[in-house]
């Protein structure tokens, strides 16, 4: 769906909406009929009672004559138009339901799913709590415009027109006044929208409401800091006067309606007063002063429901607004173009190649990598050192395809990693990230995720060369443990040594290893350097060095700057020839010299 | 009513406005007779015809003045309801929002350690928001509702008690149906609540997770996971509201069939002669306009009755203890943990730990993850407090001593910087509110800040991004330094960095440390053993207590946990 997104042009909120409920669209039109049904069902009762008034006006004052059959079919009609309101209405909020929960849970998948196929990057530069919330606050949303606001908006569609053929259906010149009264509480409304000084208050406003919301941000964020340095009184002191300016500005834009908002309600409350004069001015010259008569008091009786429905019309309104917004964030995200993933070959060896790559992030002017060229030969391992910001984890993510390069290309065994299928190229290559993420299920089963046919003994084995047989032996449920359960705790190395378990298990050619760079206590860091010695035997591997000491042996190292490679040879050659590498290699030796308590 | 304060956590002056808001509320309400009044009496008029056979204008032409009077008399209750309601709900906001602020200044360091950040300025933020909808748009009106159709109630019931009983006969078989249905709806409500978590939990790992996710082509699995909560939820919802819906159709039709038996009633009563027809109008009017109100308050019963689930975070909040302690402190003392114990939960982390740290002496906290060594120092800062035992400082038990002196003695090194959307001066001279720009720079030298400032485009006028936007871990842990250096506090708590700098970073990070803790008390949480072995006094943790002790020759020779680990890590690092 998100394809076909792409080449249309984008709509936003009830378009967009109903564009996105397009599969359940039985559901929705039966939601809109039947609250259409429902609007026309609530007039039913108040002509009932005109009806029955007009029974009794009929013979009034002589009373004998009243037709008694009729007054009780009238009664009867008022409760079947109650009935029928609320079931029709009832019906109408449960096909809409249906439908719009039907509608998210696809918006859902079709997220969750899109997110998979986009590039990384993005999930690092959005920040997977503001996806979250994406998925959970906005396209939830369309579950409540969906659901209520949208057969509500179709009802105060239909009610008006039910509402304004009613009223000139009768008599039109009394409709023609009741519809002047309406069009008077509109008018009064919107006098609030109109003016310029308004809508500057409205911008002071939510700018205020911004600025509120920041300093609390980094008002909470900052206070340890700011409790440690005793600042508790000037940050506080600050944050005051942007809650305070707030309240100034969302009172003064309140008080903007004051006059608005009552006015409107008075005016939906008091369209009677729009009947009088004609009336009186019709009623003198009548032809038929009787009906006339009915007549006026039909409308009398059925002008306050207008308000009602007014009150409706202004509610729905206001949730478009939102509405508008929440789409809108939803498919901010939707539009990122996915990578694409058509291409069918297999490599062709594991040699790992980067021909002149240059690349930049998205929004960034700088390249993070430029003109990079060098090959990893197939069993070899080949590390990547330089400072923090020189490019090195930006060659581990491209050759993952997390983001796709802007120049050049990268080849596996001779084969574009473009032109390989995702699948193909993630069973080819395995990654072991300093972040180790790990599910909430089994550790087995995590163990599992490098090969999902693997049988227990494959798990076990791998797990025993990862160094981790030990300590899950150790766990309340052994290999049963669930990852998260209470009472389980798995330091930093631990979480590392499953990820390479699951690693092992994969077995795949090529590995990356971004070297962690938080240092785990002495004995944990053993036991992940002889676990990192199982998982690459024999294998093409592309190290992300953050320390100097594990490059020593590498069989090729790259020095990376500024997104340049700036030298590459093994710790021999680079080291006698005195360049970037060099220099690194002699801050490193001065940083072991280094010793608490002593002065530089 | 008393209860409604509590409810909403309305100060004094706040539940005052709320009372005031709530009269506003239902004087508007019964200013809305006045129309209706003036209906009844334009039908009388009309009646007349029927009657007398003719219609008295002059008369129209007053009850048209008589309903403009009346509608200015709405207008401006109703504008006096508006006033009313938003200043106050604003005003009541705003306090709230101050208080929780304050609030926040005054709890202990470990509330900001267990607490979810973001969690906490949400709930600051949008709470206040929800609440000042509550106030300014929902609880007036429906109190006032419950009033003034009280208050209708009775003066219908006392003009004419057989067709007031035929209107409201109804509204207690309606309540009884809310009321009745409230336990399966509150059941209802809280599994879809608990649904809803789950897969909040679910949609976070999948986030999370996204790499392992894409590196094992695992999108089936942990698709199916998610694919699985989702449709528990879509289910749960839709039976969610199939039940309020159904419960809330069959209310407001059992209610609203007061129509009905008014309009047959009613008419029965007229052929009787036991009404008059003009009072049976009236009630025929009533009957159309009066089940509105009543309809919104059952809706809204259940939100009402609920509300304390909306200020349940916020009171969490405010009744978070606030820290104790009011003792001056006086600076240079030795720092003594007696039989220390503590936990963050059940588990103890910290058991029956004992030693002393004289002024002046550097001391080390080794040891693997999860031993203690972290948590020793933030019990010593007071970040926490002491389960059992205790912490003095120069002989006075720490948590008698006042929060803000206390935290005067103590100056941190941590990995984790937390800097502000200012210049990079206002960040370093948060360390002493009112340095000089030369102290400021001064101290900016010594931590080594020199070197890559003077590349920023504005120097040290150079503004910070939000949370020190591209600065290194490196940057930004001198200017922590430079901030500590100004600080001058006698005690240094230092986290060796875990995470490995880029070499060169590395070296003036070390050398500002060096410059930092001249002439100080430093206490380090140490990772590589070899930066330590100057120390006067290392201390070995495991499980949560001190396992060996002694400088770093008397430990070798112990030939304990200790050398071991030196041993590990000298052949690793080769």
């Amino acid at each position: 769906m998100s394809q076909k997104n792409k080449k249309n042009k984008k709509k936003n909120g009830l378009a967009r909406c109903l564009e996105i409920a397009a599969k359940r669209k039985p559901l929705v039109i039966l939601s809109a009929v039947l609250s259409s049904i429902a609007a026309i069902c609530s007039f039913v009762p108040y002509l009932a009672i005109y009806c029955v008034i007009r029974e009794i006006l009929m013979v009034y004052p002589d009373l004998n004559r009243l037709n008694t059959e009729a007054i009780r079919l009238y009664s009867v009609w008022a409760m079947l138009g109650i009935i029928g309101n609320l079931i029709s209405y009832f019906l109408a909020i449960l096909c809409s339901h249906i439908g719009a929960f039907g509608t998210i849970y696809d918006l859902k998948i079709e997220f969750a799913d899109h997110l998979a196929r986009i590039p990384l990057g993005y999930h690092l530069s959005i920040g997977s709590g503001k996806l979250r919330k994406i998925m959970e606050g906005n396209i939830e949303s369309i579950e409540g415009f969906l659901a209520h606001q949208f057969p509500d908006f179709v009802a105060s569609v239909t009610s008006p027109i039910v509402m304004v053929i009613l009223l000139f259906v009768v008599d039109w010149r009394f409709g023609l006044a009741s519809l002047a009264g309406i069009i008077a509480a509109f008018v009064a409304e919107f006098m609030g929208y109109g003016s310029g000084e308004m809508k500057n208050t409205m911008q002071q406003y939510q700018d205020a409401l911004e600025d509120m919301n920041n300093a609390s941000v980094e008002f909470v964020r900052g206070m340890p800091v700011i409790k440690i340095f005793g600042k508790e009184e000037s940050s506080f002191e600050r944050l005051k006067s942007a809650i305070n300016k707030y309240t100034d500005w969302v009172l003064k834009f309140s008080l903007g309606w004051q006059n608005c908002m009552p006015a409107f309600t008075t005016i939906v409350n008091n369209i009677y007063l729009f009947l009088i004069p004609v009336g009186i001015l019709v009623g003198r010259n009548a032809k038929d002063p009787k009906m006339f008569a009915l007549h006026f008091v039909f409308y009398l009786l059925f002008v306050p429901a207008i308000a009602g429905i007014l009150n409706k019309i202004m509610y729905v309104s206001e949730s478009f607004m939102e509405i508008n917004n929440n789409v809108a964030r939803m498919d901010e995200i939707l539009y990122i173009s996915e990578l694409t993933d058509n291409g069918t070959k297999v490599p062709a060896g594991c040699d790992v190649r980067f021909e002149n790559v240059s690349f930049s992030y998205e929004g960034r002017t700088e390249q993070a990598l430029k003109n990079v060229s060098f090959q990893a030969q197939e069993g070899q391992l080949t590390a990547v050192v330089g400072a923090s910001g020189s490019g090195k984890s930006t060659i581990a993510n491209l050759l993952s395809r997390f983001w796709d390069i802007g120049e050049g290309s990268i080849k596996i065994g001779n084969t574009d990693i473009r032109e390989i299928s995702q699948e193909e190229l993630m069973k080819t290559i395995s990654f072991v990230y300093q972040d180790t993420f790990l599910f909430k299920m089994s550790i087995a089963d995590n163990i599992r995720l490098g090969r999902r046919n693997a049988s227990d003994q494959d798990v076990m084995e791998a797990a025993r060369q990862a160094q981790c047989h030990e300590f899950i032996m150790q766990l309340p449920d052994g290999y049963q443990t669930v990852v998260g359960s209470s009472g389980v705790h798995l330091s930093g190395g631990e979480r590392q040594r499953i990820a390479i378990a699951r690693a092992i298990l994969k077995d795949s050619p090529v590995i990356i290893l971004d070297e962690a760079t938080a240092f785990s206590d002495p004995e944990n860091e053993y036991l992940i350097q002889k676990s990192f010695e199982n998982l690459t035997k024999n294998k093409t591997v592309i190290m992300i060095a953050h320390r100097l000491s594990t490059v020593r042996d590498a069989d090729r190292i790259l020095v990376m700057q500024d997104g340049e490679l700036v030298e590459s040879g093994n710790h021999e050659a680079l080291y006698e020839k005195g360049g970037r590498y060099r220099k690194l290699w002699d801050s490193y030796a001065q940083t072991l010299e280094w010793k608490v308590g002593e002065t530089a | 009513m008393k209860k409604l304060k509590d409810f909403l956590l309305l100060s004094d002056r706040g539940y005052a406005d709320l009372k005031k808001a709530i009269l506003a509320c239902t004087l508007t309400n019964l200013a809305m007779v006045l129309p209706f009044m003036v209906t009844v009496m334009l039908f009388k008029e009309i009646l007349l015809y029927f009657t007398a056979g003719e219609i008295n204008w002059q008369h129209m032409w007053l009850l048209w003045g008589a309903g403009i009077v009346s509608a200015v008399i709405v207008f401006l209750a109703a504008k006096n309801d508006y006033r009313k309601t938003y200043i106050a709900s604003y005003k009541e906001s705003n306090h709230t929002r101050e208080r929780i602020a304050e609030h926040l200044t005054r709890l202990p360091m470990s509330f900001y350690n267990t607490k979810d950040l973001t969690e906490i300025t949400t709930n600051m933020m949008s709470d206040c928001s929800a609440m000042e909808s509550m106030l300014s748009s929902t609880i007036p009106p429906l109190i006032a509702n419950m009033i003034s159709s009280t208050i209708t109630c009775l003066l219908l019931a006392l003009f004419e008690w057989r067709l007031a009983l035929c209107i409201f006969v109804t509204i207690p078989f309606a309540f009884m149906i809310i009321w009745a249905s409230k336990k399966r709806q509150k059941k209802l409500f809280e599994k879809q609540v608990e649904e809803k978590l789950t897969a909040s939990d679910r949609i976070q790992e999948y986030l999370e997770g996204m790499k392992v996710v894409r590196s094992c082509n695992m999108a089936g699995e942990s698709f199916e996971n998610l694919k699985q909560v989702l449709t528990r939820l879509k289910k749960i919802s839709v039976k969610v509201e199939l039940a309020v819906g159904v419960f809330m159709s069959s209310a407001s039709m059992v209610l609203q069939a007061g129509i009905g038996i008014t309009v047959f009633v009613g008419c029965r009563l007229l052929i009787q002669g036991k009404v008059e027809l003009l009072t049976l109008l009236m009630f025929l009017l009533m009957a159309t306009r009066m089940y509105g109100p009543i309809l919104a308050i059952l809706g809204q019963l259940s939100s009402l009755l609920n509300l304390d689930v909306v200020t349940k975070r916020m009171r969490t909040l405010l009744n978070a203890p606030e820290m104790s302690g009011n003792r001056p402190c006086t600076p240079g003392g030795s720092i003594c943990l007696e039989h220390v114990s503590f936990g963050y939960n059940e588990e103890e982390t910290i058991k029956d730990v004992s030693l002393t740290i004289r002024p002046g002496e550097t001391v080390a906290f080794v040891g693997p993850s999860g031993s203690g060594k972290s948590t020793l120092t933030k019990l010593i800062a007071r970040f926490w407090d002491v389960s059992e035992g205790r912490i003095t400082y120069g002989g006075d038990d720490i948590r008698q001593l006042a929060p803000g002196g206390l935290m005067k003695n103590f100056s941190f090194v941590f990995q984790d910087v937390t800097l502000f959307q200012d210049t990079i001066l206002n960040n370093i001279r948060m360390g002493k509110e009112n340095a000089t720009d030369e102290e400021v720079l001064e101290a900016a030298k010594k931590a080594f800040c020199d070197e890559f400032v003077s590349r920023l485009p504005d120097g040290y006028e150079t503004v910070l991004g939000e949370n020190g936007g591209t600065l290194s871990g490196g940057e930004r842990q001198r200017i922590s330094i430079a901030r500590a250096i100004l600080k001058d506090a006698p005690v240094i708590i230092l986290d060796e960095a875990t995470a490995s700098l880029d070499p060169e970073n590395e070296v003036f990070v070390q050398q500002a440390i060096a410059n930092l803790s001249e002439n100080k008390t430093v206490i380090m949480i140490a990772h590589r053993l070899r930066t330590i072995t100057g120390a006067d006094q290392i201390f070995v943790l495991e499980q949560g207590r001190v396992k060996e002790s002694g400088t770093h020759a008397e430990l070798l020779e112990q030939k304990g946990l200790y050398k071991k680990l030196f041993r590990l890590q000298n052949s690793m690092a080769g």
